[in-house]
């Protein structure tokens, strides 16, 4: 596992200041409009340490975190505490409204699904026979909890990684605004958030990366202006397999085992917090070829990018 | 399970039996996760915000039955990525109407040459005498950059260019900033130097001389004119030192104190200005030219707190200033000035705003000389250095407009009084107003963009 | 001229404004945390909040009576006093 960069720079802007951090693998950033660097800097602590603390306590890749006491129980019964039995709370929640699509227990199927996008072609495709294999420790529905503990059947991972960053994000706001009024932006690695307008009812604006960044012709950046609320992003940019042509996103369909055929690129969505963005931006991807019309019908805000 | 879940569990449910209202019935989820109830989000489409902040001003200055004054000013603000910032100001202000001339008011009509030199007023009897001559269009330009220089010093320096007609100024500036105490004090020291040139039309009078009054038109006139004058200009040069000191008071209040020294040397008379040499009756015999110090030293001192009201009071902000200032011609005033800055809705305030100024006139101050009191050092009559006390009440009112501008309406009252400061009038002044009263109105739009 | 009346009232205030300077130094307990500061960052708490309309008072006021400055510079400017 590699040693954690956990440094918090701090930059002044044209009328405030940048906290940048990394954390959940991701570069993350904290723009609070003020001209007070002592606020700034407190508000980049807290907020950079409740994100590593998020990131801490959910991590899979992280031998100490909750996560990974749950993935290893081998059945057992594990404690958990108030916010962890919110959070699953929450993933079975949307584990109901995606009809099973959205489904935490599936973060196995990478096993069998390795991306790379760089060199695609030559990754393993997998068989059907690796994948039913896979498939039979995925299912939510074999997951027994309550507000103290929670067990799985043995084998069985839990992974937060589609909740975990967006989680951090309103977390951050929550914190921010419990220590000043002043406009503050949260964004980790795209998933971001705002406290609320700029100074004199300004929005703050945002770029969106054109999902192809590899080749020579820099596309343009969507400027997106926010004034409330929260903005994700998600998307099979940089990671995806090319077979026999066809182009395999990495959002798994966590009934069959199979990526979505046919998802756009990317899809941002806006939502009063970031969590719910997100569920909304995976929920329009695992439509597939339906994204678009999908979140057209459920009259939520959004961009794609095919 | 606790009963909160259960509830918002079934309620999902029951959304997921029939449509699905994905929005919704997150909306929930996500509130049960958080403990908090939603609030709705939007977002715009948007174009590049601009660097510059510009305000824009048209103020328009009008005194019953005297002067009128336009004053039009366009400031732009660029902030940079280091926390510098250069600010802009360009000024254009106009002149026109009546103002004293210094003489004082008499039971019979009075004649007087214009400044010029060219031709001749009348004033009735009875009434003050006033000058219409006075038609000046200025312009001027300045230009400040501030910066931090080191962790908690911040810097300034500015310049200054202002041209009339007959008047000439350029000014230098510069301020250095030291915030301490977590940025809750701060010591700053400036100065600044102005150096001004005055060529009047008709040049400078003659000190003390008698104004010279008869046919303009006539050959004599000019060299007799001429014998009146010194030169054709004078130069004022001024040096400013000022002090300030700012405290956090807690996170409601802010204060701050300033002590200024400022030295002013060269030409300092008004060469329009005459005082009336009046005999023992009161009747005027002469008008002669005043004469005040070629040097002037002024300080001040000055107090302002500022204080934020929670919604008991309106959620108001209220400015209080004092400001002292006494000078070595024997001039002290005071200054209290205050306003109230109240929020009315979301997006507008209004601005009520009232001022006191009282001063003391100057020790060469006097409204007439009688015949007997010549030769005289210095005098003046100009009400402007006598003894007076004035009153400002208005209101502003500002709103705040799409896109962060902002639009704002000022209208004051300005209501000035001379006193006597303890002069006898002779007989022939009495029912005569000799303290006559200057009534202004102030009228101002604003626009900020 | 009233020369000494002037020197010892220079003299009163030079010390008045010392004291107020040292007491509130010593205090340097008065202040906020830099969590505290949104009601002071809004812009009508700035000590001057609109620097235009005082820009245009000043000049007013410079033109009608014989004190100028305290705030800022008084400086010279124009030929209206």
């Amino acid at each position: 596992m590699m040693k954690k960069n956990r440094t918090v720079n701090l930059t002044k802007k044209k009328d405030g200041y940048g906290i940048n951090f990394n954390a959940m693998a991701s570069p993350c950033e904290v723009l609070i409009q003020t001209p007070d660097k002592c606020l700034a800097e407190l508000v980049g602590q807290y907020v950079s340490h409740e994100v590593w603390r998020i990131e801490d306590k959910y991590s899979r890749y992280d031998t100490q975190s909750v996560c990974s006491q749950i993935n290893t129980s081998s059945g057992r019964n594990i404690a958990i505490d108030e916010e962890t039995f919110l959070l699953l709370n929450f993933a079975d929640q949307c584990y109901q409204l995606s009809d099973g699509l959205f489904d935490i227990s599936s973060g196995v199927l990478r096993k069998v699904w390795t991306f790379d996008g760089v060199s695609s072609e030559y990754q393993h495709f997998p068989n059907q026979d690796d994948i039913n294999k896979v498939l039979e420790l995925v299912g939510w529905h074999k997951v027994i909890f309550d507000k103290q503990s929670i067990s799985l059947p043995s084998q069985m991972q839990l992974d937060f990684g589609g909740i975990g960053k967006e989680y951090a994000v309103d977390r951050s706001i929550l914190l921010a605004k419990q220590h000043t009024k002043r406009p503050v932006l949260v964004n980790l690695g795209g998933d971001l958030a705002v406290t609320g307008p700029r100074d004199n009812e300004q929005p703050w604006q945002v770029a969106i990366e054109p999902p192809d960044c590899s080749g020579v012709e820099h596309k343009q950046d969507m400027i997106v202006a926010i004034k409330q609320g929260a903005l994700a992003t998600s998307g099979d940019a940089r990671r995806y397999l090319i077979n026999a042509g066809i182009r395999y996103g990495h959002v798994l369909n966590a009934k069959t085992g199979w990526p979505i055929l046919h998802a756009p690129r990317s899809i941002t969505t806006v939502a009063p917090q970031c969590i719910q963005a997100g569920i909304l931006a995976t929920l329009g991807l695992l439509q597939g070829q339906q994204a678009e019309a999908f979140l057209t019908e459920q009259e939520i805000t959004y961009w794609a990018r095919r | 399970m606790n009963n909160l879940t259960k509830d918002i569990k079934k309620e999902v449910a029951q959304k997921v039996s029939k449509k699905i209202n994905l929005k919704a019935a997150l909306s929930l989820a996500t509130g049960a996760l958080f403990g908090t109830s939603v609030t709705t989000g939007a977002v715009g489409q948007t174009i590049e915000a601009d660097e510059w902040q510009f305000d824009t001003a048209f103020l328009l200055y009008s005194e019953v039955d005297r002067v009128t004054a336009g004053e039009a000013i366009v400031a732009g603000t660029k902030t940079f990525s280091n926390d510098e910032v250069l600010n802009l100001k360009f000024t254009f202000d106009t002149l026109t109407g009546p103002s004293a001339n210094g003489a004082i008011a008499q039971p019979k009509a009075q004649t007087f040459t214009r400044a010029s030199g060219i031709g001749r007023y009348r004033t009735p009897e009875g009434e003050t005498p006033l000058d219409d001559t006075f038609h000046d269009t200025r312009v001027q330009l300045n230009g400040q950059w501030t910066q931090p220089v080191s962790d908690n010093v911040t810097g300034s320096v500015g310049g200054h260019l202002s041209k009339e007609y007959d008047y000439l100024s350029l000014g230098l500036n510069g301020n250095l900033a030291y915030d301490f105490n977590r940025k809750n004090s701060t010591f700053s020291m400036g100065i600044s130097y102005f150096s001004d040139t005055f060529t009047p039309e008709g040049g400078i009078p003659k000190p003390l001389s008698s104004m010279l009054v008869g046919d303009s038109n006539s050959p004599e006139w000019d060299d007799e004119f001429a014998k009146t004058r010194i030169s054709a200009s004078e130069n004022k040069s001024t040096s400013d030192l000022l002090i300030g000191f700012t405290q956090v008071i807690n996170r409601r209040m802010i204060t701050a104190f300033n002590y200024s020294y400022s030295m002013v040397d060269g030409y300092l008379t008004d060469p329009f200005k005459v005082v009336s040499v009046l005999n023992a009756e009161g009747l005027a015999q002469d008008y002669i030219y005043e004469n005040r110090p070629d040097s002037r030293v002024k300080q001040s001192t000055f107090m302002q707190a500022k204080y934020h009201f929670d919604d008991s009071l309106l959620n108001m902000v209220a400015d209080v200033s004092y400001r002292y200032m006494w000078d070595d011609w024997g001039i002290n005033s005071h200054t209290i000035d205050s306003r109230f800055i109240i929020p009315v809705g979301r997006a507008s305030y209004i601005e009520p705003h009232i001022r006191f100024y009282q001063q003391s006139a100057a020790d060469f101050f006097t409204p007439f000389v009688i015949e007997d009191q010549l030769p005289v050092d210095f005098v003046s009559a100009d009400y402007r250095i006598g003894e007076m006390s004035a009153v400002t009440i208005g209101a502003k009112y500002g709103v705040a407009l799409n896109g962060g501008n902002e639009l704002s309406f000022r209208l004051e009252y300005y209501h000035q009084r001379p006193t006597n400061g303890g002069f006898e009038e002779p007989e022939a002044l009495n029912g005569l107003d000799t303290t006559p009263v200057i009534d202004a109105i102030i009228a101002q739009v604003s626009y900020s963009f | 001229m009233k020369v000494n009346k002037t020197k010892v009232k220079t003299r009163m205030n030079v010390i008045l404004l010392s004291v107020c300077v040292v007491s509130l130094s010593a205090c340097s307990s008065l202040g906020v945390e830099p969590w505290e500061r949104d009601l002071l960052a809004k812009k009508e708490m700035a000590l001057t909040s609109s620097p235009i309309d005082a820009a245009l008072d000043d000049h007013i006021y410079f033109s009608k009576e014989a004190s100028s400055g305290g705030k800022s510079f008084g400086g010279g400017g124009c030929g209206c006093n």
